[in-house]
């Protein structure tokens, strides 16, 4: 079996289809499954899990015996990290800080994911943006924003 | 078809169209929309989710006539990022690129503006029109549907959507799948269980599938957009002389905008990638009918004028199964759905009857909005040029905000902020091999849809799943979705369909 030389992409995104295929279908089980007639909670995710892991499974076996394609670009960690750890830092911040505070802080964190940081202008770039953005949500569209921490 | 009805109906549509409120709604959209698809590398989807939530607090009719404003105005930015700097914004500018680059570089990108912007005016208004005519009678048929048919269809849309997708076809039907199961997680609406939502109390709400495009086009797209080196983003903007295009230029023109036009029309209606194929046929076709096809590529004002009315003409009839039916045909309409079942309404053939002034209004203000596209790309041009020179390094930490309050105002929480990123993830990973989001938002949409219209046929049926090739219409359409399942099968058409990928990518 020629490993390495396996099309790398329809193998990872082979296995991806039947883990979530399968993990559907049998957490269905927890779900009364009902009849044909009378379909139950359980019918239709057991059904289209079993046919996404049947996919998944397609995918899985052929990869071995496809000429390799290119492999999948290598990932880019850099943005991947800043762009969604950014994200999730504003999540965490909208709550107890508000949202000057984190939008602020989410500008210079996602900046990092770029290609040359410069400090400069991207506290300007967060200033202008956070002040826009409270403009525009708070006080044009009245969106119930808490403002500051001790707003 | 009812003529009598069409003037009333049309009157009473412009009589809400223009009302100051919603003609405002339509403009903010308008502008909005170009602003932001303009900027390269942001597609009409992430646009639109992007955008969304600033209509949450907005009464149906402007909310939703300001979203189809931002519709148009995404896609029209977008032509204008192809012709001026070579960088599609969506993949059905693609074709738009080709020709009017080249006229840009040599100094003509004003003409190929104004050629794209009257193309799509005149594209946009025989939609407009379709719509109003084709939009009553479909709807009444649609009354006649029952769960069988409305089932049957959701399968050939469905499978109508992959075909015309690019990439690998299992890869396709298999984020759709992942689109259904995603799309049923919450509290089924039959027995009362929260399905998959593991004691999350917002899980049993299901997850928004705003938020999962937001993550997968939104950050999805800025973390492609970023992997890539920085050289191969070096913008370089054509200058703009004169917008007026010459009698030449006017005359070639008028042939490839009708015939763009028409195939947009076709191809609107039908589910699937529609305004990238409908440009893509045009560009084939004026290709093949002009008598010197090798200036093709070269900067031919056909190039341009075709494919850019036959996008806007697909991007209008879209709107038909959508607001006919209440079936979305693609990932722009599934967020239409998202926005209407948002404002309380549910798509469907009973909007047109129960809401007339929400229907006509939309439509008319459709017109009105392709209108103020002319408007407002063509004297504000040097204002998107000036856009389009801000480096994407300033870009896209604005977008990323942008993107994260949105998601937090959907249900004024975090969790649609973390859903997004987790989708964000996913997107990242499928994209890298070969896996598309589009069908999975499409998905995600249908998913309870599906399972609803399922389970009524078979409980009509007591069981007989022979119900669905029984009844006529419902036999019709599993027969067309059935082939086109064959004729991708067909080696011919593969390779056709390969190829356009490969221009897609």
């Amino acid at each position: 079996m020629a490993f390495r030389n396996r099309d790398r992409k329809d193998f990872n995104a082979g296995v991806m289809y039947i883990v979530i295929g399968a993990f559907f279908a049998l957490w269905a089980k927890n779900y009364p499954m009902g009849s044909a007639v009378r379909m139950g909670p359980a019918y239709f995710p057991t059904v289209l899990g079993w046919m996404l892991a049947g996919l998944g499974a397609i995918l899985f076996f052929r990869s071995f015996f496809a000429h390799s394609e290119e492999p999948p670009t290598k990932t880019h960690w850099r943005p991947l990290v800043a762009i969604l750890g950014a994200a999730s830092l504003f999540g965490v911040l909208i709550g107890p800080a508000g949202l000057v505070a984190a939008s602020a802080t989410m500008m210079i964190v996602g900046a990092f994911g770029g290609w040359d940081f410069r400090w400069k202008e991207q506290i300007i770039n967060s200033v202008v943006m956070t002040a826009t953005c409270t403009g525009i949500f708070y006080y044009g569209l009245g969106l119930p924003f808490k403002l500051f921490p001790w707003s | 078809m009812d003529f009598s009805q069409l003037i009333p109906h049309l009157t009473l549509g412009f009589t809400v169209a223009l009302a100051g409120q919603n003609l405002l709604y339509c403009f903010i959209g308008c502008l909005l929309g170009t602003l932001i698809g303009v900027l390269p590398g942001i597609g009409p989807v992430a646009t639109i989710a992007m955008l969304l939530p600033i209509t949450f607090n907005l009464p149906p009719t402007p909310a939703l006539i300001m979203l189809a404003g931002i519709y148009y105005g995404a896609s029209y930015g977008g032509s204008t990022t192809a012709i001026l700097v070579n960088l599609p914004g969506e993949s059905s500018s693609v074709v738009t690129c080709i020709d009017g680059y080249q006229m840009g570089k040599q100094g003509r990108a004003g003409p190929a503006l104004a050629i794209a912007a009257i193309g799509s005016f005149f594209a946009g208004t025989v939609g407009t029109i379709l719509i109003a005519l084709f939009g009553p009678p479909l709807a009444e048929l649609a009354f006649e549907f029952g769960a069988a048919e409305y089932f049957s269809m959701m399968v050939l849309g469905l499978i109508a959507a992959v075909v015309l997708a690019s990439g690998s076809l299992i890869k396709a039907i298999g984020m759709i799948l992942i689109g259904l199961l995603g799309g049923i997680v919450g509290t089924d609406v039959n027995s009362g269980i929260a399905r998959y939502s593991f004691g999350v109390s917002e899980l049993s709400d299901g997850i928004g599938f705003v938020s999962v495009a937001m993550g997968m086009f939104g950050f999805g797209e800025i973390i492609a957009n970023l992997g890539q080196t920085s050289e191969s983003r070096h913008v370089e903007v054509s200058k703009v002389h004169s917008l007026m295009p010459t009698k030449e230029d006017i005359r070639m023109s008028i042939g490839p905008i009708m015939r763009g036009t028409a195939i947009g029309v076709v191809f609107g209606i039908l589910p699937g990638a529609h305004t990238v194929i409908a440009s893509f046929s045009s560009y084939t076709l004026e290709k093949k009918l002009a008598k010197d096809p090798t200036r093709f590529g070269k900067g031919a004002i056909e190039g341009v004028a075709g494919p850019e009315s036959a996008n806007n003409a697909a991007a209008q009839t879209c709107f038909i199964p959508l607001l006919t039916l209440g079936i979305p045909t693609g990932a722009v309409m599934a967020l239409m759905v998202g926005a209407m079942t948002i404002q309380g309404i549910a798509p469907g053939p009973q909007v047109m009857t129960q809401k007339p002034d929400l229907f006509w209004g939309m439509i008319a203000s459709m017109w009105i909005g392709n209108g103020m596209l002319v408007i407002l790309n063509l004297p504000l041009i040097g204002m998107w040029v000036q856009f389009l020179k801000i480096p994407y390094r300033l870009l896209f930490p604005g977008i990323l905000l942008f993107i994260a309050i949105g998601a937090f105002s959907i249900n004024n929480s975090p969790f649609e902020v973390y859903m997004a990123v987790l989708f964000g993830y996913f997107g990242y990973y499928a994209s890298k091999w070969g896996c598309e989001a589009a069908p999975l938002i499409l998905g995600f949409v249908l998913g309870p849809l599906m399972e609803e219209n399922l389970r009524r046929a078979m409980l009509i049926s007591r069981g007989d799943p022979s119900v669905f090739f029984t009844r006529p219409i419902s036999l019709g359409m599993l027969l067309v979705a059935f082939a086109l399942l064959a004729m991708i099968m067909a080696p011919k058409f593969r390779k056709k369909r390969e190829i356009l990928h490969d221009a897609d990518a």
